[in-house]
């Protein structure tokens, strides 16, 4: 008797370790898919951001066309981009293009001085912290999903709840990891 | 210093601490059953019961208690875009929801977080905080106080605080009931009972509250060191936090509300001060955190 009690018990155990070690695997891949969605919110923020801060540094320094073009270009691609790979890289160049801009506006201190451009500053700084704040959430979950998906117990359900190693959002140059320098 | 492995170091320390603030209830009942017999126990669950009833009210409703008792005031976006900003960028990093963002007029430069859990967080800055910090360094202790948000200090201190009240209320009764000659250990057991274990339980019941006291307040170090630490995990930027701590460190103005009830919350406390000694503190000196935040921008 007590060993057919003792021998549930430890099924019932053993049972319980293996729903928490699947659940795990489940809830970090539901972690990931949402951190993705966070950085293409953050992503869609600063899109929507370029149009005004065209306009606001076309009003001062309307021939640097070039500069312009980059960043309107850049804009276009990274609103159809959707793999993760893809996001990244549209990412990475349109960060680039930003770049350039800030760059040019240097230039022109009547610019700088505007109140238009102040208050654009402050929203893209932070909107440049978002984004690179959501891409590191989202490696930090995607390195969570990935060592629960290689370790010991969670390893042996990776097929039974239908999740895989999820690629890194990765920005291509180095350099564009950081965000464009907005000084104040 | 990588910060994760501080994160859990810090995580098991605190857990330690409280492990042992369970064990230290266990000795207690030992001390109860030595000297009073099973009927000490009966006080049990009155001790534990007018803790839980004093020390939950206030966790369960902290965000409003803390706002009227600092005179925090709640801003929106429109009434400091930067801060709200700020804000917004450490909860995209840390993963939580926008809490909601409080102003004390204080000169003194400030800050605390408070909250049940993160639907109910509230994270507040004195007026003086604003005016001496740059944004890095605001970021920095936005990241602080939501690290104590993320890792739900507002609920360990809570459980800290109603063990040692229980702890306190426990051996106060026991202290009355040896004063006024009662208990059931004279008329039933007196014959069997080991005088050192007599002595043993009377210190130890003696001594109970301020153990208990020691432990919350070394919680509440390791839960501010990790805060710390955490921080450093959501913004990646030790330097922010560090120079923010460097600016607090230099200031000398304290927040003019000296309540020990609300001590604990702030980033930098209110009470402690050179002459209090470091076990009766409440926060880690200001120099071994700069220090551990030091030793993190090398190896960032």
């Amino acid at each position: 008797m007590k060993v057919v009690v003792l021998i549930i018990a430890v099924l019932l155990i053993l049972a319980l370790l293996a729903i928490m070690a699947r659940n795990r695997l489940v809830r970090a891949n539901i972690s990931v898919d949402e951190a993705f969605a966070q950085i293409e919110v953050q992503l869609k923020r600063r899109s929507d951001l370029i149009p005004n801060l065209v306009e606001t540094v076309k009003g001062y320094a309307s021939h640097e066309s070039s500069t312009f073009e980059a960043v309107v270009a850049a804009r276009a691609k990274a609103t159809t981009a959707t793999t993760v790979a893809d996001v990244a890289a549209a990412d990475g160049q349109l960060t680039q293009a930003l770049r350039g801009l800030l760059a040019v506006t240097e230039n022109y201190p009547d610019l700088k001085a505007s109140s238009n451009f102040l208050a654009l500053q402050e929203e893209l700084s932070t909107t440049e912290n978002k984004v690179s704040f959501a891409r590191q959430f989202y490696n930090d979950n995607v390195r969570t999903l990935n060592s629960a998906i290689k370790t010991f117990p969670s390893s042996l359900f990776v097929k039974s709840a239908g999740v895989s190693a999820r690629p890194f959002y990765e920005v291509d140059d180095p350099q564009d990891r950081k965000a464009p320098q907005v000084k104040f | 210093m990588d910060f994760r492995k501080l994160q859990s170091a810090n995580r098991l320390k605190s857990s330690e601490l409280l492990f042992g603030m369970g064990l230290l209830v266990g000795v207690v009942i030992w001390a109860l059953m030595t000297y009073f017999g099973k009927t000490g126990i009966g006080v049990v669950p009155f001790a534990v019961g007018i803790a839980l009833l004093s020390v939950w009210g206030s966790y369960w409703a902290s965000d409003k208690i803390v706002l009227t008792m600092t005179g925090a005031k709640i801003i929106t976006e429109a009434d400091n875009k930067q801060l709200y900003d700020l804000v917004t960028e450490v909860c995209v990093a840390a993963g939580l929801p926008v809490p909601k963002i409080a102003i004390v007029e204080d000169n003194a430069p400030n800050a605390f977080a408070t909250g049940r859990n993160q639907d109910h967080a509230v994270i507040a800055f004195t007026s003086g905080i604003l005016r001496v910090m740059d944004r890095e360094e605001l970021q920095g202790v936005t990241a602080h106080e939501m690290a104590h948000v993320a890792n739900r200090d507002t609920l360990v201190s809570a459980i800290a605080a109603t063990t040692a009240g229980a702890l306190a209320l426990l051996s106060d009764f026991m202290l009355r009931m040896m004063i006024f000659g009662g208990g059931n250990r004279r008329n039933n057991n007196s014959n069997d009972q080991n005088p050192l274990a007599l002595i043993a339980s009377l210190i130890v019941l003696i001594l109970a509250p301020l153990a208990a006291l020691l432990l919350r307040l070394a919680i509440s170090r390791k839960r501010e060191a990790l805060a710390d630490v955490t921080a450093v995990a959501f913004t990646r930027n030790p330097t922010g936090l560090r120079r923010a701590l460097e600016v607090l460190a230099a200031d000398n103005t304290v927040v003019h509300q000296k309540s020990t009830a609300v001590a604990h919350i702030w980033i930098e406390s209110p009470l402690d001060n050179s002459k209090t000694s470091q076990l009766f503190s409440t926060h880690p000196p200001l120099a071994t955190r700069i220090a551990t935040l030091r030793a993190m921008e090398g190896s960032a």
